[in-house]
């Protein structure tokens, strides 16, 4: 699987798809989009189904963004989570601290 | 009456007879070929005694027949078989009392079918018992005086006297006979029991996992051990017991050796690997005869053992402090081909793992009780302090001094203390994040060939992405970067992982891990390493640059299916 990061605007709803594996060659290019898509709206998701590895660079871009929000009064939450990412999350016991949503549907009208 | 006193004055008839006794004892006790003396001394007889026909019947060991084995005269009944009992040769031995017929054609005795057969004419016969002190082992019969006379008692006198020296002569002969053959089958037994030791591997020198001692109740054992090297590190060890005893026991202890051997050499499940022997020795085996083993493969890469049982005894696994029995069952071999067999598989680490035939469990102690299971293990608890090779001995030692009923066979399998590290992965790459992704997949690919669970696994590969990112992102943060070098190794159930680095050395103290409670973005690498490692300590190479971080993470060892 390849690793990639497209952003994807619903309306007043950003969603950022990650694919592959989150690591340190490639986890500040995760970091932008998730600011930016806050800099862009109130709104913003990252969707993490297609994640099979993610690292500390990786989460520490997920805090970021979930700080970022938290400071403005943004939404920030993450959308179906992948077995590989939810190990990690709870490990860092960041599994309570994100909002996480099982679906788009849930996340949008969360 | 003193035997002087009795003595009468000698006739020539009585000279005569006693210069050819004489004669006669002399040469058949200087013979060195009994039966060509025996069918001279007959002839001799017969001419002496004047008789027509002469011949010997002996005995056949074992069995209450007797066979004509010398003859002389005009009919040839060599090879005749009587019972005993059975016409006057067989009431002689019966009665073990000479016996005279005067008028053979009309004596009950008789048994004139012989005469029918051969035409001879049986006018009137003398026979008297070959005799030693454990009874009759044969007679000696004389036919019809020449000349038409009859035999008296003189001449029944006269034979008896002749019989006695070619009795001893014949006796004699037939022990030495079965001293010879007492020793030529303990010089086979000794060969075969060279043979069985052959078949037994050679002690190991050198750090080996297994050790392994057969001790025969008798020259031969029905039990038998076996180990072998097989591919990628791992080790095919037999134990087997053959049921029953002696020299049939002993030839298919040979042949189920060598089937255990052929059948193991690719390195097969222990449950294929006993089904197979088992269905080949169904194919063979039906004389109520059977095989109880066990067979298994230690993988010392991963210090894993897998083994299953044929109706062995269960296996004892002992930690220092407790024994855990271990049941691989299924019947033993040669009985039933349509059988299953399970298995019992797990990581030593290091731990002992016996093995023993039911002979150890059997041992005797001066009452007369048997060692039985708690024996064992009291035996072994009393020697677990040693090393695998001088417990052994000790617990050899033991038995020894209990008496032995049955063959008995003990197979250890325990890493020698200080036993080899084996090096699962080593990598050297550029400290570039890009490189990441492709160590990853090695590391995940080395942990995946030690079985480590999956979870576990992905948690390892964390720990180690973490370790080096920080190596990239902190520790070549301000020159060059150079290369990281990484080490997976295994000793029993301990991963060890080591990074080293060519990086100006680094301060251990500065590097904490973070408290994981507070939710900020950066410093979660060394809480990762931290949380997921059992031990680890970063150290400066000697020489001011580079240094080396080390992991260890033990890995669960539990008997059973949790590996």
């Amino acid at each position: 699987m390849n690793n990639e990061c497209v952003s994807e605007t619903l309306g007043d709803y950003v969603l950022v798809r990650l694919k592959g594996e989150v690591d340190l060659s490639w986890s500040r290019e995760v970091r932008q989009a998730i600011l930016s898509a806050l800099g862009a709206t109130g709104k913003v998701g990252v969707e993490l189904s297609q994640v099979s590895y993610i690292d500390s660079s990786g989460i520490a871009a997920l805090v970021e963004g979930f700080q970022n929000a938290r400071g403005k009064g943004q939404q920030f939450g993450l959308v179906a989570v992948s077995k590989a990412v939810m190990a990690v999350l709870q490990l860092a016991r960041l599994d309570r601290v994100f909002p996480i949503f099982p679906d788009l549907d849930a996340a949008r009208s969360g | 009456m003193s035997a002087r006193a009795a003595r009468k004055p000698i006739d020539a008839t009585e000279r005569r007879a006693l210069t050819f006794l004489a004669d006669l004892s002399q040469t058949l006790a200087l013979s060195l070929d009994l039966k060509k003396t025996l069918a001279l001394a007959v002839k001799r007889i017969a001419g002496f005694m004047q008789a027509e026909a002469a011949s010997m019947f002996l005995i056949e060991p074992g069995s209450n027949v007797l066979e004509c084995k010398i003859c002389v005269g005009p009919a040839d009944i060599l090879g005749l078989k009587l019972a005993i009992g059975q016409g006057v040769v067989g009431r002689t031995v019966a009665q073990n009392k000479p016996q005279v017929v005067l008028d053979a054609q009309h004596d009950a005795r008789v048994n004139v079918r012989v005469d029918a057969e051969t035409g001879f004419v049986t006018r009137s016969i003398l026979c008297v018992p070959l005799s030693t002190a454990q009874g009759p082992i044969g007679a000696l019969e004389i036919i019809n005086r020449r000349g038409g006379g009859l035999f008296d008692a003189a001449d029944a006198e006269i034979l008896r006297l002749i019989a006695a020296p070619t009795a001893l002569a014949i006796h004699n002969a037939q022990l030495a006979g079965s001293i010879g053959e007492q020793q030529r089958m303990r010089r086979e037994f000794e060969l075969a029991r060279t043979v069985q030791k052959s078949l037994l591997p050679k002690r190991r020198r050198g750090k080996f996992p297994l050790i392994a001692v057969n001790l025969p109740a008798h020259e031969i054992s029905g039990d038998f051990y076996d180990y072998f090297d097989l591919p990628g590190g791992r080790i095919g060890f037999v134990v087997g017991d053959i049921s029953g005893k002696g020299l049939d026991a002993a030839f298919l202890m040979v042949r189920v050796a060598s089937l255990l051997r052929w059948a193991g050499k690719e390195g097969p499940a222990p449950a294929a690997w006993l089904s197979s022997v088992n269905v080949e020795l169904c194919k063979t085996m039906n004389n109520g005869r059977f095989v109880c083993a066990v067979v298994g493969i230690y993988d010392r890469r991963k210090g894993e053992v897998n083994f299953a049982s044929a109706g062995f005894p269960p296996a004892l696994l002992h930690d220092g402090a407790h024994f855990e029995e271990l049941l691989a069952d299924g019947p033993p071999l040669g009985i039933l081909s349509e059988v299953d067999y399970g298995e019992q598989r797990f990581i030593l680490g290091g731990r002992a793992l016996y093995f023993f035939s039911d002979g150890v469990t059997d041992v005797r102690d001066a009452q007369r009780n048997t060692l039985g299971s708690a024996g064992v293990r009291a035996i072994i608890e009393r020697h677990a302090q040693l090393a695998p090779e001088a417990r052994l001995r000790a617990l050899i030692g033991e038995l020894r001094h209990l008496r032995l009923v049955d063959d008995t066979t003990l197979l250890l399998l325990q890493e020698p203390r200080g036993t080899l590290m084996y090096t699962l992965l080593d990598l050297k790459f550029p400290a570039r994040a890009e490189e990441m992704r492709q160590v990853r997949a090695a590391l995940r690919a080395a942990l995946d060939g030690q079985e480590v669970a999956p979870e576990l696994r992905d948690r390892l590969v964390l720990a180690v992405d973490e370790a080096c990112t920080n190596i990239i992102r902190h520790a070549y943060c301000d020159c060059e970067p150079g290369t990281i070098a990484l080490r997976l190794t295994r000793e029993r159930d301990m991963l060890g992982f080591e990074l080293r680095d060519e990086a100006p050395a680094v301060d251990p103290a500065r590097i904490r891990p973070r408290d994981l409670s507070e939710c900020r973005p950066g410093g979660l690498g060394v809480a990762f390493i931290d949380k997921l490692m059992d031990a680890w300590r970063i150290e400066p190479l000697p020489g001011g640059s580079g240094n080396v971080l080390i992991m260890q993470k033990k890995l669960v060892t539990k008997t059973g299916i949790d590996l």
